[in-house]
């Protein structure tokens, strides 16, 4: 690859070094080490499959250079859980029905991940407006917004990390 | 656009030198999301966004915007006087309001761009630093397209907003087919009420215009004029028939036209309600 560089960034908590080429995408550099649930889906910013936290707020990596991420703090779905420890949010999103094929379901998790972390308690116009950005194929948002209600009432997502 | 190198400054001076350096060669990213509507000539990006160039002041009656201050900032400010949320809250979504600057929006300006109309109804100033640091009201910024006043190394570093006054009131409206899209047609307005009368006018419009302008006739009809509605009516008939509107997606000039009058309406009257405290 012409012109990489070594950079470094925390990936889920974990500072790495990565050679980055300059039009490398953060996506493609995740997906390359491995990260998989970060999906490639439109590639042009507007699907929302691709969404990882960034030093806390939600961000397309399939539109972000990789090197944009130098020095900052990435979270992907595989730090927030797993199928023997799944994220309250992953629990409710199962429990409500609210995956079919799955493909955007590691988006809506970080996006309302990101949210509940920063407005633990949302109206439904705040909610509406910090999910914009993850569009779903196949449920038609009714069971998502049901399953994301529940983690609110609840209270099992306020301010987690 | 395809970028053959990129350079992580360490700070603005560092920044600047190289991208008079690099010349036409180089490229200020911050939130980098527009670059995908830009050429395939390779070029060197240097990201300004470590540069501490971000962040949102009140100095006496005036909001300072540091330029790389992303539109998910913008939308959750909140102040008395402070209207830039409204026009953040319908640009895009908010993947990208995380990442999206104020300066990326109005460095390069497209017709769709939202935050120009409000800026030119808003008479904000903006700031270029190179050697020195020049300021240049929206009337003259957004005259052309804005680039044309970057010489090689100098940088949009910071905004500054007038708050609204007692008396004043702010109307904007983005018209999209579909959530998140780009937009058909933009305005924004400040009205200004004294004594019952307009005292004072700023309207802006893009999307359905070449570019976004002020809108001179609806500001001459309305000034002076009764502070009420049937007065915006008037104004945006008369004021908008010369204007050269241009359909896309599907919409005849024709139908833009019209478009634009409804648009103008609800600007304006939002404007108008709040300057009378409504």
């Amino acid at each position: 690859m012409k012109n990489t560089r070594h950079l470094s960034f925390s990936v889920n908590g974990e500072l790495k070094e990565f050679l980055v080429a300059p039009d490398e995408k953060l996506l493609d550099l995740l997906r390359r080490e491995g990260l998989t649930g970060t999906k490639h889906g439109c590639g042009t910013g507007s699907c929302g499959s691709c969404t990882v936290i960034m030093d806390g707020k939600t961000i397309y990596s399939c539109i972000l250079y990789a090197f944009q991420a130098e020095g900052r703090a990435i979270e992907t779905i595989e730090g927030v859980g797993d199928f023997d420890n799944p994220h309250p949010l992953q629990t409710a999103l199962v429990e409500e029905g609210a995956v079919q094929c799955g493909f955007c379901i590691p988006g809506i998790v970080l996006s309302a991940k990101a949210l509940l972390a920063e407005i633990p308690k949302p109206t439904d116009a705040e909610l509406k407006v910090y999910m914009d950005g993850n569009l779903c194929r196949c449920t038609g948002y009714e069971k998502i917004e049901v399953a994301l209600h529940k983690v609110i009432a609840a209270g099992s997502c306020g301010g987690a990390k | 656009m395809k970028l053959n190198e990129f350079i992580i400054p360490e700070d603005l001076k560092s920044a600047q030198s190289a991208l008079e350096k690099l010349g036409e060669k180089g490229f200020a990213v911050a939130g980098g999301t527009s670059l995908h509507f830009l050429s395939v000539v390779e070029k060197t990006a240097v990201d300004i966004s470590h540069l501490g160039l971000s962040g949102i002041q009140k100095q006496g009656g005036a909001y300072l915007i540091g330029a790389t201050t992303s539109l998910g900032d913008l939308m959750k400010f909140k102040d008395q006087g402070w209207v830039l949320d409204q026009v953040a809250l319908h640009t895009s979504t908010q993947q990208i309001r995380n990442i999206s600057t104020l300066g990326g929006n109005i460095v390069r300006v497209f017709p769709w761009n939202d935050f120009p109309v409000a800026l030119l109804a808003l008479d904000a100033t903006m700031y270029i630093e190179g050697v020195a640091e020049k300021a240049y009201p929206a009337d003259d910024y957004f005259e052309g397209q804005p680039i044309r006043l970057f010489k090689p190394g100098q940088l949009l570093t910071r905004v500054e907003v007038p708050a609204l006054k007692t008396g004043q009131g702010f109307g904007y409206h983005k018209e999209v087919r579909l959530h998140a899209g780009f937009s058909l047609m933009t305005a924004a307005a400040v009205i200004t009420v004294k004594s019952g009368r307009i005292d004072g006018i700023r309207v802006a419009a893009s999307a359905g215009i070449a570019l976004p302008s002020r809108l001179p006739l609806v500001e001459a009809a309305l000034g002076g004029q009764p502070a009420a509605a049937a007065s915006l009516q008037q104004a945006v008939a008369n004021g908008t028939a010369t204007l050269a509107w241009k359909g896309k997606e599907g919409m005849s000039d024709e139908y833009a036209a019209h478009l634009g009058r409804v648009v103008l309406m609800d600007v304006l009257s939002a404007a108008l309600l709040q300057a009378q405290g409504e």
